[in-house]
């Protein structure tokens, strides 16, 4: 197709115009808007807006509860993606050696991810308070007999806790796909040459499942970072506000506090640091890929 | 090569219209025949109150029946904030005609949004409950609440083997002492309380505004006292619910981790009699119904006592005040409806299956005067009787919305025993000097 000018102006209309349509509407269009509304005083629903300048960002910057909340979500991505993409990996690892009935596993360990995240937070949170409470009390564990949800260091452990279960299995599936890329005469030539199983895994596999990794942490670091179903059925940001984090924060600022500007200019800055840590993340990982 | 190229385009092309489908809205709907000159109007109802959101929906049938006007109940899910709900509705343009609302969110909308009620017929049946903006009627009451400490009366009588008389409870040391029988008579843990933060936020702590006079008035007076830097412990009441709190805590059935408490285990404890007083209010009794209790069980309210001034309004009566209001949209809603919409208000007031349902379906207490109707349920039943017999206060403070959330955190903290009471006086202040 596209043997001259015009037709290839008219196949990217057809093929590319609705994307390019959508991606504006509700990427493009909002973030500018968003961006016209931190210059606002708005508070979410008056037919007023006035300008107020840049006051909105100062506002941000002594709002220190703002910055606890993006501590504490630096520490629980980190812990998340850490998590995450060992067991992921581990377990595709594990599945793509012929182990009996692997894709009965594969299934398995993939359906978390398929439950909503409010869903997985109503359950889990059964499973913190109610569940390990009755076993801790039936055995005796001390570390069971009261609810993790109830202590703000145990809550923010649950937290990752269940997120490495919903998305580990879903990072394994890339990693598998990674894993049965991966050529079959590179691996045959390491066993010639006499390369044992970890040496395989540290010089040959790792560098050839580079891209796996690059796409899993990208994934697993945005995901993280915008966190809010989980942690908003799991501990709500309890107990009094620990567990809070900056998605919840921005949203408690822009709705609860009905201060809609100061919200939107810290989900900003929200944006601004996933986008440069995911950008570094990316330039990082493709510089590593080899070809095999 | 050609038909690849149609089916493409094709697959193009229906992407492109669903897309697009979305946008569409359907319109029209059928009119039935009615008795109201809105007949076959179409009318939407914001409810917030989702523990009757079956009841409100019987109500509108049978509202539809009498007059032909469809009025459509739209819920707020568990967990939504109702505020939220409408600001978003107002903002994609999908308002609904009428929004049932808190007292704090409808003075935010009231002048921008909601239709100046102030010539409404029903303003004369709830002059108490009425609030006002700038003079203004922007609201109709639809629900009083009320809250205190809720008794178990069956509990604390087989407990204690003797006749209980609540109206005996009227300050700190008669609570403290009724306790102390309760766990002598081998009830351990007499009281249950809650850990969410909206009930320690706003309906415990808010003691501390509804009791400064009694009236609402007296609420922003305290609050607008604090702002100025009062401090919370030269503040007497202050004092007195943080003892109150302390005396409930050293009760409490949740003791042992008082954030470990789940809100659906609460009211069990309540209505098997492990625990004997629940610090909640009427709308707590769908989950009493939930854990057993029965309307001709004895539950009522004990006043959230404050001090030892037996005569003191705040030990001799509950708070109970208009809590819920409606507000019709003004700016969205057409004239007619609008008009089918003040109809709904009036059938709730004056006609008597609407009064009916009100209280017998949706269970809730009315606050208009002329409904006399008696709720089915104790705890709605009591509020009424102490209405009627003066032993309630009417204050509803209204503070800033995110008060509920910064001081629950606050209460939380301090009932974990994580904070002392100058670090929960410190916040106290430390939120209203913010503001």
């Amino acid at each position: 197709m596209g043997r001259n000018k015009s037709e290839k102006l008219k196949n990217m209309c057809i093929f590319a115009l609705p994307g390019i349509f959508v991606f504006c509407a509700v990427v493009i269009i909002p973030f500018i808007y968003g961006f016209y509304l931190t210059l606002t005083d708005w508070n979410g629903v008056s037919q007023v807006k006035n300008l107020v300048g840049f006051t909105n960002y100062g506002e941000v910057f002594k709002d220190a509860d703002f910055w606890n909340s993006m501590l504490l979500t630096l520490k629980y991505v980190l812990f998340s993606v850490l998590l995450v993409n060992l067991v992921a990996f581990l377990l595709a690892y594990m599945l793509t050696n012929g182990v009996k009935g692997q894709n009965f596993f594969r299934t398995g360990f993939f359906t978390p991810n398929l439950i909503g995240g409010v869903v997985l937070g109503f359950i889990w949170q059964f499973i913190f308070s109610r569940v390990l409470v009755n076993f801790g009390e039936a055995t005796g564990w001390g570390i069971f007999s009261t609810s993790w949800l109830s202590d703000p260091n145990k809550a923010f452990w649950s937290m990752v806790i269940v997120t490495v279960w919903q998305l580990s299995g879903y990072m394994m599936i890339i990693y598998i796909a990674g894993f049965t890329g991966l050529s079959t005469d590179v691996m045959e030539a390491a066993s010639i040459d006499g390369a044992t199983g970890f040496q395989r895994l540290k010089s040959i596999i790792l560098p050839l499942m580079v891209p796996s990794f690059v796409i899993c942490l990208f994934l697993t670091l945005s995901r993280a970072f915008m966190v809010y179903d989980v942690n908003l059925t799991l501990t709500g940001g309890e107990p009094y506000g620990t567990t809070r984090l900056v998605a919840m924060h921005v949203y408690e600022k822009a709705f609860t506090a009905r201060n809609y500007g100061v919200g939107q200019a810290e989900a900003l800055f929200l944006f601004l640091i996933v986008a440069c840590i995911s950008g570094v993340q990316i330039y990082m990982g493709k510089r590593k890929e080899v070809e095999a | 090569m050609k038909s690849k190229k149609i089916t493409a385009l094709l697959t193009a092309a229906v992407l492109t219209v669903s897309l697009l489908a979305g946008c569409s809205s359907g319109s029209g709907g059928g009119s039935s025949a009615g008795n109201s000159e809105y007949a076959g109007t179409k009318i939407s109802f914001l409810n917030s109150k989702g523990e009757i959101q079956s009841g409100l929906e019987e109500m509108a049938e049978a509202f539809e029946k009498g007059t032909g006007i469809v009025v459509d109940i739209m819920a707020c899910g568990a967990g939504e904030v109702p505020y939220t709900k409408i600001t978003s509705a107002y903002n994609s343009g999908t308002a609904p005609t009428m929004a049932m609302l808190d007292t704090t969110d409808i003075i935010a909308l009231a002048e921008e949004y909601a239709l100046d009620l102030s010539d409404a017929e029903w303003i004369g049946e709830a002059e108490a409950q009425i609030t006002r903006v700038n003079d203004k009627v922007y609201s109709f009451p639809f629900c009083v609440e009320g809250r205190g400490l809720i008794y178990n009366k069956t509990a604390i009588e087989d407990t204690l083997g003797t006749n209980f008389d609540p109206s005996s409870i009227n300050s700190y040391d008669a609570l403290k002492s009724l306790l102390e029988q309760l766990r002598a008579a081998g009830m351990e843990n007499p009281v249950v309380i809650s850990k969410e933060d909206w009930s320690l936020g706003a309906h415990q702590l808010g003691f501390i505004y509804d009791a400064y006079d009694g009236t609402t008035k007296g609420a922003d007076d305290i609050m607008a006292q604090l702002k100025g830097g009062l401090d919370p412990l030269e503040y007497a009441r202050f004092n007195e619910f943080v003892d109150t709190l302390d005396l409930l805590l050293e009760y409490n059935i949740n003791g042992k981790n008082p954030l470990g408490a789940l809100y659906e285990q609460d009211p069990i404890f309540l209505v098997d009699g492990d625990a004997a007083i629940w610090a909640n209010g009427v709308w707590a009794w769908p989950n009493l119904t939930d854990a057993g209790a029965e309307s001709s069980d004895e539950y009522g309210f004990l006043p959230f006592v404050l001090g030892n001034d037996t005569s003191d309004f705040a030990n001799n009566g509950i708070q109970a005040a208009a809590s819920k209001q409606v507000m019709i949209d003004k700016v969205q809603a057409s004239e007619q409806e609008q008009n089918a919409a003040k109809e709904f208000l009036n059938w709730i007031v004056y006609n008597e299956t609407g009064q009916q349902m009100l209280v017998e379906t949706c269970a809730v207490i009315p606050a208009c005067g002329n409904n006399k109707n008696e709720p089915l349920d104790p705890l709605g039943k009591d509020i009424q009787q102490k209405m009627a017999d003066g032993k309630a206060f009417s204050s509803s403070f209204i503070a800033p919305s995110d008060h509920w959330s910064v001081m629950g955190a606050a209460m939380q903290k301090y009932i974990a025993k994580e904070s002392s009471r100058e670090e929960l006086a410190q916040s106290l202040s430390g939120y209203w000097k913010a503001q």
